[in-house]
Order: C-alpha cells, then sequence, then structure tokens
C-alpha cells in the first residue's frame, strides 16, 4: 500500500512571553492509505499539536523548524502542507483531504448555527455543489452514522443533541467531504462508555466503507488495540516508540510505555495494584536534559540518561523505540 | 405530507413566540408597577407634603399661613386619601402620561417635561447608537487582529475615552469652538427656531446642536463599550468551535463574522440597558455645561433644590419606563438572535 502522509522531522515550538517552548521534537511517522494509526500520550505529549500540524492549525505563534516536512500524497498531486500560507490553498487540509474531530462535540458546533447549516457551509467550500445538494448529501451522512430523524436533525442545534448523537453529527460532518485522512483527537473521552463502544465501531465501519487513513489521538490504550493497526507513543514532544499494536501492547519496549499499560485496570485480575506512572509530565518550560523521560524512569542506566537524547532503536519488525536501554550499534 | 407540517410547526413557533413576547411584556408591565410603587413611597418617604411645601413656599413670600389653610390645600391635592388610593390614582394617570402639578412650580407636569424628557431620551439613545455603531466594528476587528500597534492605539484611545471626563471634554469642546470659530455650541435649538413650531429647518438646526452632546456622552460611552466587545470577541474567538470552523475551511471575514461575532452579539445586546442607564446618569453634568435644559437636569434641581417630589417622582418613573422598556426589546431581540434563548422558553 502506497503513503497517504509523511511527516518528516516535525519540529514545532510556540513563542511565549517564557520564551520558545518546543511541544514537538524531531517526530516522522507515514500513515498508509486506509491504515488507522493510535497516537497515544498523556495530555501535554504533544500529540494534538502533532495532529494539528497536519492541517497546519496551530495557533499563530507556532514556529516549525525548516527541517519539518509533512507531505500529503493524493491521488493527483503532492502537497507540501507546511508550505501552504493563504487560506484557499490550506482548504485541502483543512475540511478537504483531510478532516478533524474534537474531543467535545458540544464545543466544537457553533452553538448558534443549526448543525445542517454548518454541514452545508463545509460540503459548499469544498465542492462544487449546488445548496440543495449538499443538503441532500448531508442528510444522507446523518442517517449512514446512525442518526435517527436525520431530516429534523439537520435543522436542530447541537445542544438540543445528546452527547452520542452530537459526536455522530460531527463524524458525519467530517466524513461528508470524503476526506482521505481523518484525524480523531479523543473522540471518545467525552462519552459514556456505552456510547463510546457504539462510536468505535462506528469509526471502524466508516474506514472499511470510505477506505481512508485514520490518526487516532488518545490517551487511552484499550481503545487504541481495539480499533489501531499501527501506534505511537508520544512524550513531552518525542515520538518514543511506535509499532503494530499488537506488539506494542504485547511486549512493551520503552519505560513510559510500559508503565502506561501497568496503569490500566485489569478485568481478569482485579487484585492487582494499579501501578501509575510516577510523578508527572514536567512542565514544557522545564524540559529535561537528555532522554525526557529520565525525571520518571524507574529504569535508568547511567549517565547518558540525563545527557543524550537516545537514539532511535528498530526491535523486530516494524517496532521501534527510543530508549538508552537498548544498546548503540545493536540495531535488528 | 412535508411542507404542511413545516407549516405547522411555523405557525406554532409564531405562536409559541407571540406567547414569549406577551409574556415578557407583562412582566415588564408589572415590574414597572412595582417599580411605581417603590418611586411612590420614596416620594410619600419625603418630610412633608405637598400642601405643606407649596404653603411654606408661599410663606416665603410673604404670605401668611395657618394650619388650617394646609387642611384645605391637601383637600384638594387628594392628599387626605389613603395611600393606596393615592397611589393607585397616581400610577394610572403616570401610564396615560399625566403626573399632576408640580409642588414648587404649580404647573402641570406632562407640560413642564414637555418635549424635555423626550430629547433626553433621544440624546442618551442617540449616544448609545452612536457607541455600539462605532464599538462592534471596531472591537470585533481589534480582537481578530493580532496587530500590535492597532490594538494598542485602540486601548490608549480606549483607556483614555474612560479616564477622561464628560465634563472636561464637554468644556474643551466649549472653549475651543468659542475661541476658535466664534460660536457657542449651547443649547438644543437657535434663537429663531426656540419657540417655533416643528418645521424640516427646526430639526435641522436642532441636529446642528444635538451632535455636541451626543458625541459627548458617545465618547466614554464608546470607549467602556469598546472594552465590553473586544473582551466578549477574544473569548469567542478562544473557543474550540472556531477552531474547528477553522478545521473544516472556513476563512478570513465569513469566519469572522459568522461564528465568533455571531455569537459575542447576544451578549453584547445584553448590555444595552445597562449602559443607556449610566449614559443617562452622565447626562445632568453634560447639559449643565452646554445649558441644555433637559430632563436629567430637571431631576437634579427637583431633587437637590426645590424638594419637589411630584416632578422628581414623574421623571424617576419615566426613566425606569425607558429602560424597562429597552430591557423587554433586547430581551426580545436576544431571543431572535440565540437559539438556545429562544428554545428554553419555546417548549
Amino acid at each position: 500500500m502506497s503513503s497517504l502522509i509523511d511527516v518528516e522531522n516535525l519540529t514545532l515550538q510556540f513563542k511565549t512571553d517564557e520564551g520558545l517552548i518546543t511541544a514537538v521534537d524531531n517526530v516522522s511517522f507515514s500513515l498508509k492509505k486506509g491504515e488507522v494509526m493510535g497516537l497515544v500520550g498523556e495530555s501535554g505529549s504533544g500529540k494534538s499539536v502533532t495532529a494539528k500540524a497536519l492541517m497546519h492549525l496551530n495557533a499563530r505563534n507556532a514556529v516549525y523548524s525548516p527541517e519539518s516536512k509533512i507531505t500529503l500524497h493524493l491521488d493527483d498531486r503532492e502537497v507540501d502542507v507546511l508550505s501552504l500560507r493563504k487560506p484557499s490553498e490550506l482548504q485541502v487540509v483543512r475540511g478537504g483531504a483531510i478532516s478533524m474531530i474534537f474531543q467535545e462535540p458540544m464545543a466544537s458546533f457553533a452553538p448558534a448555527i443549526t448543525i445542517g447549516k454548518q454541514m452545508v457551509e463545509q460540503l459548499m467550500l469544498h465542492g462544487d455543489m449546488s445548496k440543495a445538494k449538499a443538503k441532500e448529501i448531508s442528510v444522507e451522512m446523518l442517517d449512514r452514522v446512525g442518526i435517527s430523524d436525520a431530516h429534523k436533525r439537520f435543522d436542530q442545534y447541537a445542544f438540543e443533541l445528546s452527547g452520542g448523537m452530537r459526536q455522530r453529527a460531527m463524524i458525519a460532518m467530517a466524513l461528508s467531504t470524503q476526506p482521505k485522512l481523518l484525524i480523531a483527537d479523543e473522540p471518545t473521552t467525552a462519552l459514556d462508555v456505552t456510547i463510546q463502544a457504539q462510536v468505535i465501531d462506528l469509526m471502524k465501519d466508516l474506514v472499511n466503507e470510505f477506505h481512508m487513513g485514520i490518526i487516532f489521538i488518545t490517551h487511552d490504550l484499550g481503545v487504541v488495540a481495539q480499533t489501531a493497526d499501527k501506534v505511537s507513543v508520544m512524550y513531552l514532544g518525542e515520538l518514543i516508540e511506535e509499532g503494530p499494536v499488537r506488539e506494542v501492547i504485547r511486549t512493551p519496549a520503552h519505560p513510559y510505555t510500559q508503565g502506561l499499560l501497568s496503569a490500566l485496570p485489569k478485568l481478569d485480575d482485579l487484585d492487582a495494584p494499579l501501578t501509575p506512572v510516577p510523578g508527572d509530565i514536567p512542565s514544557p518550560l522545564e524540559r529535561p536534559s537528555g532522554c525526557v523521560f529520565h525525571t520518571r524512569c524507574s529504569q535508568v542506566v547511567g549517565d547518558q540518561c540525563m545527557k543524550a537524547l537516545p537514539e532511535r532503536y528498530d526491535l523486530d519488525g516494524n517496532h521501534s523505540v527510543s530508549c538508552h536501554i537498548y544498546p548503540k550499534g545493536a540495531r535488528a | 405530507m412535508r411542507p404542511q407540517e413545516a407549516t405547522g410547526y411555523g405557525t406554532e413557533l409564531m405562536l409559541q413566540f407571540g406567547r414569549f413576547v406577551l409574556t415578557r411584556a407583562l412582566m415588564a408591565l408589572l415590574t414597572l408597577i412595582i417599580v411605581s410603587l417603590v418611586v411612590f413611597s420614596l416620594m410619600e418617604l419625603v418630610p412633608g407634603d405637598c400642601a405643606e411645601r407649596y404653603l411654606a413656599f408661599k410663606n416665603t413670600q410673604g404670605s401668611g399661613i395657618s394650619v388650617a389653610d394646609i387642611e384645605v390645600e391637601r383637600q384638594r391635592l387628594g392628599l387626605d386619601k389613603p395611600f393606596l388610593t393615592r397611589w393607585t390614582i397616581w400610577i394610572t394617570n403616570a401610564f396615560q402620561g399625566e403626573f399632576g402639578d408640580s409642588c414648587i412650580l404649580r404647573v402641570n407636569i406632562a407640560n413642564l417635561l414637555g418635549q424635555k424628557f423626550w430629547f433626553s431620551l433621544g440624546i442618551c439613545l442617540a449616544s448609545l447608537v452612536l457607541a455600539y455603531a462605532i464599538a462592534i466594528p471596531v472591537g470585533i476587528i481589534a480582537a481578530a487582529s493580532n496587530n500590535a500597534t492597532l490594538n494598542n492605539t485602540l486601548k490608549f484611545i480606549s483607556y483614555f475615552g474612560l479616564a477622561m471626563p464628560n465634563f472636561l471634554l464637554a468644556l474643551m469642546i466649549m472653549l475651543i469652538s468659542t475661541v476658535w470659530f466664534g460660536e457657542t455650541l449651547t443649547g438644543l435649538f437657535s434663537k429663531e427656531y426656540r419657540d417655533a413650531a416643528w418645521s424640516w429647518a427646526k430639526f435641522v438646526d436642532l441636529l446642528k446642536h444635538a451632535w455636541l452632546p451626543i458625541f459627548i456622552l458617545g465618547w466614554s460611552a464608546t470607549a467602556f463599550a469598546l472594552q465590553t466587545v473586544r473582551a466578549l470577541m477574544s473569548d469567542e474567538i478562544g473557543k474550540l468551535y472556531v477552531t474547528a470552523a477553522s478545521a473544516r475551511g472556513v476563512f478570513g471575514r465569513k469566519l469572522l463574522w459568522n461564528y465568533p461575532a455571531r455569537h459575542a452579539l447576544g451578549p453584547i445586546v445584553n448590555s444595552l440597558g445597562f449602559d443607556l442607564n449610566r449614559i443617562f446618569n452622565e447626562l445632568p453634568i453634560v447639559a449643565l455645561i452646554l445649558t441644555l435644559t433637559e430632563a436629567g437636569a430637571l431631576l437634579i434641581d427637583a431633587l437637590a433644590r426645590s424638594n419637589d417630589q411630584q416632578l422628581a417622582g414623574a421623571i424617576i418613573f419615566l426613566l425606569t419606563a425607558s429602560i424597562v422598556t429597552l430591557n423587554f426589546l433586547t430581551d426580545v431581540m436576544l431571543a431572535v438572535l440565540d437559539p438556545r434563548v429562544r428554545k428554553s422558553i419555546l417548549r
């Protein structure tokens, strides 16, 4: 399968009154067509910022390093995302070939505009179609994601729908333009567990039907295990481990990933104590030297952890990790 | 089948909206009645009544007054009737624009106030409109722009507007106009029009004079409104739905006006009633300097100098009625603008 999007050496800093804050440091990954990738990390790990970079959507004070490169491969052309400047050029990555679903469906719909109006607006921005046609497609999409009475919902406002319904409407809106890549930023975090399962099932169906790539941002490894083909773990702006979802979950290589997994409650062994990763994610203003995780790591191997940024080490298959535990030069 | 259903739904909505407007109107009326009771009670709390006050005034003019005279006067004015009866009579008349006679001046209050109240209200409303006509577009653009120079300039102007007292501005403008242009900008009419019947020329003359108080009152009101609009807009711009809309490819003016600006409008409308009150409070000082004989100055005169409770009550009642009416209108506007408000009342 060919590549859909390539992210190379993405480094992103925010200019603030306190100085430059590094949010993403030299992150590279790529996603194939129809592939589902889980992007996992605590809040502040840079996963949302990374995702927004794909749409060139970060705040105005964001500074990309000159080495950063994001390439979107479309059927007819290649798009160098970070070189897009004009809003009209940006539309291809904003709601055109890439769509995004946000964590809070309530807050991501404009409160005083009907759902239908917002859907029609997006469709008419991205395709040359009449209002009537846009409405037809919108209602069809609402129907497709399992919203009953789609005709009526079309004229309703977000506050009139239930939480699960809103997220379905959000998904319908995101998919209406038939994007090649869907970015889902914690799409199920704000939902009840039962609704979560429904929404995840829906998303899985839609991936197959529309054959698009999905980047699933979450802090919930359980959700990733159910949905993703591969997973990337981020910590403080660094991509520390990536690989096929089963391998990473069964044999996590990085101490942080191991920590995240042992912090999950186990239903088959309720007496097992939860072992959270100790400490808090450091403030981005006080980025640790060397390996950024060493301040919380239980497996520090020596001075190099405090001094040198670990290099990427390839384990078997596509599984790789950035950690000093693994010997330099002993690449597989 | 569907179009008919839709029409049915529409008619139902219209009916519900009509009911909402009616309820709000009744509530406004109720507010006004309660306010009138408070105002009337306050009028009563002032030591002495109208009869005493008038005769005491007469006394200072040299006429001898006896207790019997006061009693006669009281009966003539109906002051011997019970409190509630008097209030009922007062409020019934007040709603018809009839406020009886001034205690001291012995002339009909409606005649005395005449057009003064309407001029005052007109000047205040015009200042309010001026303030928001400037503040809404400028505030929205300032909040959306990250141009530091523009933002700092606006901040400076706006703080300057807030810090500069109205009377000082009025004095400065008058000084400049008199010294440089040899024109006195006082009063609302030129001499030849003051007692003339209404005509187009008189109206033009009014505008020629009224711009100054409108400008002076609008000055600080604009500064204030600018702060409000900017703050509300900055707040809305930071919200997720704006990011979500730009993630869908909405950009430029469409994004700005349809999303944050559209949603900031509700709270702005909400602040109108409060602003009118503030402007009216500032009117007397400005009016004093510009020698406008407007209702605010008359109120201060009635309260402070002559203790004319009838006149003061009438003005306070009219002012409250204006604010209650404006609040009623903003409530209805809010329901039209914001579906959340609309849906919460239409059930």
